[in-house]
């Protein structure tokens, strides 16, 4: 036990190893870092009081010393809206992707490992959310729900465990399959010591690279969803609200849509440069 | 050596891949050469190099990772190393051909096999053969090899292991090259197709007068098959000779004789398995000395740290300092 | 072959069926009755109720679902929009030839982009322009449709004033649409592509064909592609499948009248027939293009014709 622990220690030293030497996922890690700190000390970088304080004087005033990435056309300072945003938007970013993780490992993993019934009757249910494209499927529970905040994870939640379940049902399967399982099985291990021992652990590696990548679309499509007037509701700041609110002063003040989206861009793309980078980590074969 | 034409000759071949993080010397300084028809047997376990220096042959090491560090493959007396990439693709699959150890894995799954062998010939095409002419041929290989010439259609999910490997042979064989490299051909096979598909290979090479260099880490098949032994230990050839200088000759590498003390016998009185102890030096840390020097029996401190010089018994070569010594004098 | 087609036909039935019921479900708890919605809240409650009792919205839930389907099935009736007052179907066949075409002009740009550079990239991986590609795909799979849409806007046509910005009356008019959701979607096509090409030449049967003697071309285009194309090939169908349904975005930029502003719309009003009508139109358009990108993959790979000829479904 003591042993297979300080194994596993060691298969994390090394595989922290290879990722610190892929320079670019260091730097989406380095750029994931910054932006969850803003959203984490937002209110040490610029207190809540400035993205609402309505300043009359300053509507529609681009960027400047006084107001880094301008004012919206009431006067809101939008740097502070930006980096109070932040906490929104990563927020209903990562609650999704770990609510749709959990509840799609248990029916994902559920339908793998019990299988027949079980197995049928859950797929069958997959596929009928399978049919409806995710965006109309959380339109559609927002529109019934209501638009608030709980609402949309929700939504955005029911739309992404399709594809979850599927993801882990096929990993535990493949996993499940292997000689060591097997071999595991072949002297009496239990079921649970089996799932939570082998196949949890080996099927780790997927699942966490593919919960990195859904945290980035799901940033986008919240962000989406916002900008239609389904997701966050003004005054609460958040990325998309901010392009949706910007879209009316194209023509006047675009530093309104650039600021935010470059945000945007920054979190989804760290979060996907992080991703690669676990994936080429976990497999390093595929880097030759 | 031998005067009869030279059809390869590996002499010094180095190769090394290169990561990042490491170096692994896979092969290190092998000579060996190979007659037109004879056959030379690539003894080692797995990751004494013996792949890896079939892949520097036909110049499919990996681009990126491998290093050619020193030699020549000198075949027909043309330098392959020297190659261009043009003439390679020539000789890869009409004059030098491949059979590789995993038939389950080493045929495309979407194109039927009638297809993919017809390719090898169609690529090199010599003879400007039609295409009912190429089908002729293709049909005429497949009965070669043992495969009803109707199933030429199927794909590769049809056939078993053993017809897979029958596949890939007609492959190889379908422009009569002077060259076979069989790598572990029968590795991934049930033991008794094993015996099929290398009495064909046998009866194949001897109708044709091909080559082959026979890679393998089981002693029964070089013991059935080879002209010439070639031993590698750790990217080495420690002891290189006919057959008969390998089977029964009395002086050996001590590498060499605790592979046959790892294999079970019939015709000895029932001893118990001698396994070698210990394992293969790390690749990317090889020692100073003596490669074997860790797993020897007879290991002496000049061992650990001089390589010893080859030993030459009328081409029986020897890479030891003392299995070899009544030899010494005629070091090369 | 038709028996694995036929059998997965029949297993739509059920599956739409289940999609009704759970949109149906859903709306249903969406908080309103018709009669309020058409008539306002001002308007006298007997005219309300009237209206809801014309609408059948004060049966029970069960019963107004299976009122639904029958007039569904035995009548292709999809029911009266609350919001128009006039046949649902009418609206639908109204706006989905511009989703149809957006997809269409979409799914043309981003597969020639997406699959070119992605093999390209693969061939010459760590090459400079493969580090370019892989660079640009990464920050264009970062980019939010919309936002790129707004910038396109702001720099066509504001700027250079070269292209039309809102509205759907002629063909130039679906340019930027089309680079709008096309150019982030090839974005995750050239990354597909890619690792699966990467993947492909790493086979064993690519060393078979090296050894051969097959040039790099042969290599590429004979024996990686096919085998590399099968889950490119279920990404590009599944994308045009929710591309027809989710380009809810670009039309909503580009005020292109197609599905995915009817349903937006008919979603802010609460227009449930209009919703369900729309919902369950795309959902068996999805299943037709699922169906018809696994009767392709049965021309990539032999394999899994043969599974299909046993009658088995393809499962993922």
């Amino acid at each position: 036990m003591n042993k297979s622990s300080s194994r596993r220690r060691a298969q994390i030293g090394e595989f922290w190893r290879r990722f610190r030497k892929n320079k670019v996922a260091m730097l989406g890690l380095v750029i994931l870092i910054v932006i969850v700190g803003m959203a984490v000390f937002a209110d040490l970088i610029v207190p809540y009081s400035k993205c609402v304080e309505q300043l009359g004087a300053d509507k529609l005033q681009g960027p400047s010393l006084r107001h880094w990435f301008g004012t919206d056309e009431l006067g809101r300072d939008l740097f502070a809206r930006i980096v109070h945003g932040s906490r929104n938007s990563l927020m209903v970013g990562v609650t999704t992707s770990l609510l749709a993780l959990l509840v799609g490992a248990t029916l994902g993993a559920s339908a793998a490992y019990f299988g027949g019934m079980v197995d049928n009757i859950i797929m069958r249910l997959i596929d009928i959310f399978t049919c409806i494209p995710p965006i109309l499927l959380s339109l559609a529970v927002v529109a019934a729900l209501g638009k608030t905040l709980r609402n949309l994870i929700i939504a955005m939640t029911i739309s992404c465990i399709p594809g979850t379940v599927r993801l882990i049902r096929s990993v535990v399967i493949t996993v499940a399959e292997q000689d060591y399982v097997e071999a595991a099985r072949s002297y009496g291990t239990s079921n649970a010591r089996i799932i939570f021992r082998y196949v949890l652990p080996n099927a780790m590696g997927p699942i966490i690279v593919n919960t990195t990548m859904m945290i980035s679309d799901m940033i986008l499509s919240a962000a989406g969803l916002s900008f239609i007037g389904m997701g966050i509701q003004p005054p609460r700041p958040e990325w998309g609200a901010l392009l949706s609110n910007a879209q009316s002063y194209l023509f006047t003040a675009p530093y309104m849509l650039f600021f935010p989206g470059i945000f945007i861009i920054l979190t989804s793309m760290a979060f996907n440069l992080v991703g690669d980078g676990l994936t080429d980590a976990l497999d390093p074969k595929l880097k030759d | 050596m031998s005067d009869e034409k030279k059809l390869l000759e590996v002499k010094d071949l180095s190769i090394a891949y290169q990561t990042d993080l490491e170096t692994v010397h896979a092969v290190n300084h092998v000579t060996f050469s190979l007659n037109q028809g004879e056959t030379l047997g690539l003894v080692g376990e797995t990751g004494a190099g013996k792949t890896t220096t079939a892949l520097g042959i036909m110049g499919l090491l990996p681009k990126r990772t491998a290093k050619i560090t020193s030699g020549n493959v000198y075949y027909e007396g043309k330098d392959l190393l020297q190659c261009g990439k043009k003439e390679m693709l020539g000789i890869r699959g009409s004059s030098i051909s491949m059979i590789f150890q995993d038939p389950m894995t080493a045929l495309n799954p979407v194109l039927c096999v009638g297809d993919q062998i017809a390719e090898t010939l169609q690529l090199h095409n010599a003879k400007h053969l039609t295409r009912e002419e190429i089908e002729a041929k293709v049909d005429e290989t497949l009965e070669l090899v043992g495969i009803p010439k109707e199933r030429k259609k199927e794909y590769p999910y049809q056939f078993s292991g053993g017809m897979r490997q029958r596949v890939v042979i007609a492959m190889a064989l379908i422009n009569d090259p002077s060259l076979l490299i069989a790598d572990e051909p029968t590795t991934a096979l049930d033991v008794t197709i094993q015996a099929q598909i290398l009495s064909m290979i046998c009866e194949l090479q001897r109708k044709y007068k091909t080559a082959v260099m026979m890679i393998t880490h089981d002693l029964g098949i070089v013991a059935e098959t080879c002209d010439k032994v070639a031993v590698m230990y750790a990217g080495e050839i420690v002891e290189y000779g006919t057959l008969e200088d390998i089977f029964t000759g009395d002086r050996h590498h001590p590498y060499t004789v605790g592979l046959f003390g790892s294999i079970p016998s019939l015709t000895r009185s029932a001893r118990r398995l001698q396994p070698i102890e210990g394992l293969m030096p790390d690749p990317t840390q090889l020692p100073e000395g003596c490669a074997f020097a860790e797993r020897c029996r007879y290991c002496q401190e000049i061992c650990r740290t001089t390589k010893a010089p080859v030993q030459n018994d009328h081409g029986h070569l020897v890479r030891c300092y003392f299995e070899g010594q009544p030899f010494a004098g005629e070091e090369d | 072959m038709t028996k694995f087609v036929v059998k997965r036909i029949l297993y739509m039935i059920p599956v739409l069926f289940g999609v009704a019921f759970l949109v149906f479900a859903i709306l249903s708890l969406t908080p309103g009755d018709p009669g309020t919605i058409i008539l306002g809240v001002t308007a006298k409650p007997e005219n309300i109720a009237a209206l809801n009792h014309e609408f059948g919205f004060d049966q029970p839930f069960l019963i107004r679902f299976f009122t639904y389907m029958k007039n569904l099935v035995l009548h292709q009736d999809m029911g009266i929009s609350y919001q128009y007052r006039r046949n649902v179907w009418t609206f639908i066949a109204e706006a989905f030839p511009y989703t149809l075409l957006l997809a269409v002009l979409s799914m043309i740009v981003q597969s020639i982009l997406g699959v070119s550079l992605g093999i390209f990239s693969a061939v010459r991986q760590y090459s400079t322009l493969d580090r370019i590609c892989v660079v640009v795909a990464l920050v264009f799979a970062s980019i939010p449709g919309f936002w790129l849409g707004l910038m396109l806007i702001m720099f066509f046509s504001i700027r250079l004033k070269l292209l039309p910005v809102f509205g759907a009356e002629s063909l130039a008019h679906f340019v930027l649409p089309t680079l709008t959701v096309s150019l982030t979607s090839a974005a995750g096509t050239l990354r597909l592509t890619r690792s699966a090409m990467l993947e492909t030449i790493r086979q064993e049967y690519i060393r078979t064909a090296q050894a051969k003697g097959a040039s790099e071309r042969v290599i590429i285009w004979k024996h990686a592609l096919r085998n590399a194309m099968i889950p490119v090939v279920t990404s590009l169908g599944t994308g045009f499948g929710a591309s027809l349904g989710g380009a809810i975005i670009a039309e909503t930029v580009f005020s292109i009248p197609g599905m995915g502003r009817l349903m937006v719309n008919a979603i802010n009003q609460k227009d449930i027939p209009m919703v369900m009508g729309a919902t369950l139109f795309l959902a068996f358009i999805f299943s037709m293009i699922v169906l018809l990108v696994d009767i392709l993959y049965a021309f990539i790979d032999p394999r899994i014709k043969e599974k299909y000829k046993n009658g088995g479904r393809h499962r993922e």
